[in-house]
């Protein structure tokens, strides 16, 4: 049978052929990804997508627990400055009580813990990164001086809070409202602060007692809501941990899905780079092969 | 019995049919690299014996002529394939470049809907800081961008489609006049002639005009009669028949037969038939599900804004618009709010309340009407595009590996070996020498026989 004498559309064939592995291998090795466009592998691409998303959306969210931790900690900070303040008030209320200080003593003592109450009104106000930490949902200035108020400040945020994704199904309660920590109505610390004012302003013990009394069920109160705070930090540290896991299962998935094992690619390569010389070299030696190099020249 | 002159006569007509087939033999070296070129051979015959008495002698040779070597059946093969091949071809091309808007570059739908999302998450943890609702409306925009891109991409591979549907008719016709007009040549030959190269330039144009769109061939009376897949005629015999262009009513060129009927869907294989498959049916494909989900994630994110409230205290409006043609939702999508306080985060009215962010983020996870969430329908769509390009281009190797191995089968009948035609040719040179031989010795023996006797030629 007559075979094919023309070999070049076969040869180029090969040729191209081995040419597009040595780019596909090259490629592999140079962006580290086995999937460069959707077709390199369609399902793998299409479930990309989602993996994207999903890493975007960790990132984020491990950012909102940094963020998050650092305004619960300060609120639980500003608490615990606020609990050293009323134990300070109660010192003062149980020195004011024992009956043996002069008038001018108490009205020293009322001032010092009109101080106190600046200085809590203070922390009730502080601010992480231009949000209150106490003022509920609102952006207003939680507690402003007000005349008019029985303890001389008025309480201007609202009673919501704010919930701060961490997670996909996951929220954590960030904020406890200041009327809720600092102007509860059964446990009222700003008024119990100036009740005792008034009290040592009186001079009259019993009453004194009576607030500062007050002040230390204050106290205690204030260490409950501290708990919240403490609980959201534990909340926040564990999904963290989580947060991280994901980070690893996210990115291992994205490698499974369109990386590339470097041993194979680099092997891949040399592969190509073998065939690709070894069909050249065939080529050299074969297309110049013809009966005419054997014949005499004519004479 | 023959005489001297009978063998004179036979030696110079095996120098005239020897002559013939040196011909044969250059032609073929001469145009061993002409494309659709197809070897001759010189085809002998004896001739008829000569009978004197009892004595019978050969009569000698005749060159009866020199006959391209070709199978008809593997031409019609390789003409098929070559149909499929150009049509896949033309739908990988567009395809290829198609999928790049669907490749994660940064700027793709999928980057920006990521980076959408995390600003929406990030806004969770500061609902009240302006540079994290810019961020928010900063991405919603870049999101609209990468809506507006894909599709403008996808409508530019349908246009560049439209394009070459006009640039091929326009081929198909002129390949169409040069083929009936090399029938018309053929039909002159007697009957039973080979047409040797006029047929050659046929096959070749015919080749040509199948890889622009499938054709059918039948074998007539009058020539051949070239229609496409459908049956349009294109060339019967000396005539050919032109395909005519009109818009049609998508502005899309519509291909109109010689009589004007509309025969654009009947068209199938060649670059015709890809760049119509493309235009008409796989872009669109793909528009339609962009659109769907342009439309109904904006319909589902301007809900969510609609339930919380700005940073005004108002409640939140639209921050996606789209055209009101649904057809033009991933063209047209935009950001239709400017200031960063109408971002809707607030569920209560107070500036610092985070609690329509839930909302707007679950508009980004949640179910569209689709059936699917939106992360899920662009994966969807990435995995349908990414699937067509890579079935067109594994189909273009498969059908290459095909037409490669028909064209070494056509190749081993028709393909010109210069080993072989070398050898033919040292076969044809021995013979002339010989018959230029006989010739010379004929003519020493006459002049023998012309001296019989005289002492002078001693």
């Amino acid at each position: 049978m007559r075979i094919d004498p023309n070999m070049v559309p076969e040869i180029l064939s090969d040729l191209q052929q081995s040419q597009v592995s040595l780019n596909t291998a090259l490629q592999q090795v140079s962006t580290g990804k086995s999937v460069n466009v959707p077709s390199d592998n369609p399902s793998a691409a299409a479930e990309m997508v989602q993996n994207t998303i999903e890493t975007g959306d960790v990132d984020q969210y491990t950012q909102n627990v940094t963020t998050t931790l650092s305004s619960v900690q300060s609120a639980s900070s500003a608490l615990s400055t606020v609990v050293t303040s009323l134990t300070q008030a109660v010192s003062l209320g149980t020195e004011g009580a024992n009956g043996t200080n002069s008038s001018a003593n108490l009205q020293a003592m009322a001032t010092q813990v009109q101080g106190i109450i600046t200085s809590v009104v203070s922390m009730a106000n502080s601010s992480v990164s231009g949000s209150y930490l106490f003022g509920g949902t609102s952006t207003a200035t939680p507690y402003t001086a007000d005349s008019a108020s029985p303890t001389g400040y008025t309480y201007n945020g609202n009673n919501d809070t704010n919930s701060v994704a961490v997670g996909d199904q996951m929220t954590v309660q960030v904020n406890l409202p200041g009327s809720q920590i600092f102007s509860n109505s059964s446990n009222n610390v700003l008024g119990s602060l100036s009740s005792l004012v008034t009290a040592l302003q009186s001079g009259n013990s019993a009453s004194i007692a009576k607030a500062t009394t007050a002040v230390d069920s204050a106290v205690n109160y204030i260490s409950q809501q501290q708990a919240f705070y403490s609980n959201a930090e534990t909340q926040l540290t564990s999904q963290q941990t989580t947060l991280q896991q994901d980070t690893v299962t996210l990115s291992t998935q994205a490698n499974n899905l369109i990386g590339v094992n470097e041993a194979t690619a680099a092997t891949n390569l040399s592969q190509a780079e073998t065939d690709n010389s070894a069909a050249l070299a065939a080529v050299a030696k074969v297309l110049p092969n013809s009966l005419l190099n054997y014949l005499e020249p004519p004479s | 019995m023959g005489g001297l002159s009978t063998s004179l006569l036979i030696g110079a007509q095996a120098l005239d049919a020897t002559q013939g087939a040196l011909d044969a033999t250059s032609n073929n070296i001469a145009n061993a690299n002409t494309a659709g070129y197809t070897r001759e051979v010189a085809q002998f015959s004896e001739n008829g014996e000569n009978q004197s008495g009892d004595e019978v002698t050969g009569g000698g040779v005749t060159l009866d002529g020199l006959q391209s070597v070709r199978d008809e059946l593997l031409n019609i093969q390789i003409q098929q394939q070559t149909s499929l091949q150009a049509s896949v071809n033309a739908q990988s091309s567009s395809l290829q470049q198609v999928q790049t808007s669907f490749t994660t570059s940064g700027d793709d739908i999928a980057s920006t809907l990521t980076a959408f999302s995390s600003s929406l998450a990030q806004l969770s943890a500061n609902p009240s800081s302006s540079a994290t609702r810019q961020s928010v409306l900063a991405s919603g925009q870049n999101l609209a961008d990468a809506f507006n891109s894909t599709a403008n991409a996808l409508t530019t591979a349908q246009s560049d489609a439209d394009q070459q549907v006009t640039q091929t008719v326009a081929q198909i016709n002129s390949l169409s006049q040069q083929i009936a007009q090399l029938n018309g040549q053929l039909a002159q030959l007697p009957a039973g002639q080979d047409g040797g190269t006029t047929e050659d330039q046929r096959d070749e144009l015919v080749q040509q005009l199948s890889g622009l769109t499938g054709i059918s061939i039948t074998q007539g009376s009058d020539g051949e009669t070239i229609t496409t897949g459908s049956g349009t005629p294109l060339v019967m015999g000396a005539q050919s028949f032109n395909l005519q262009i009109t818009t049609g009513t998508g502005g899309f060129q519509q291909v109109l037969d010689s009589n004007g009927t509309n025969i654009t869907t009947s068209i199938q294989g060649g670059t015709l038939g890809g760049a119509i498959q493309i235009r008409d049916q796989m872009i669109p494909g793909f528009l339609s599900q962009l659109n769907t989900l342009a439309s109904q994630f904006a319909t589902s994110f301007n809900a969510a804004q609609a339930q919380g409230y700005d940073s005004n205290g108002d409640a939140g409006a639209n921050l996606f618009s789209v055209p009101s043609n649904s057809n033009d939702a991933a063209a047209g999508i935009s950001v239709a709010i400017s200031n960063v306080s109408q971002i809707a985060a607030s569920s209560d009215g107070s500036s610092g309340s985070n609690g329509n962010v839930a909302n707007l983020s679950a508009a980004l996870t949640n179910t569209l009407p689709s059936g699917a969430t939106p992360a899920n329908a662009y994966a969807d769509l990435v995995f349908q595009v990414g699937n067509a390009t890579s079935n067109a281009s594994t189909q273009s190797t498969a059908i290459g590996q095909n037409l490669t191995q028909l064209t070494t089968q056509q190749g081993a009948v028709s393909a010109v070996s210069i080993d072989e035609e070398t050898t033919n040719l040292l076969r044809y040179q021995t013979a002339y020498e010989a018959a230029s031989r006989i010739v010379s010795t004929v003519q020493a023996l006459d002049n023998a026989a012309l001296n019989m006797g005289s002492s002078t030629s001693f």
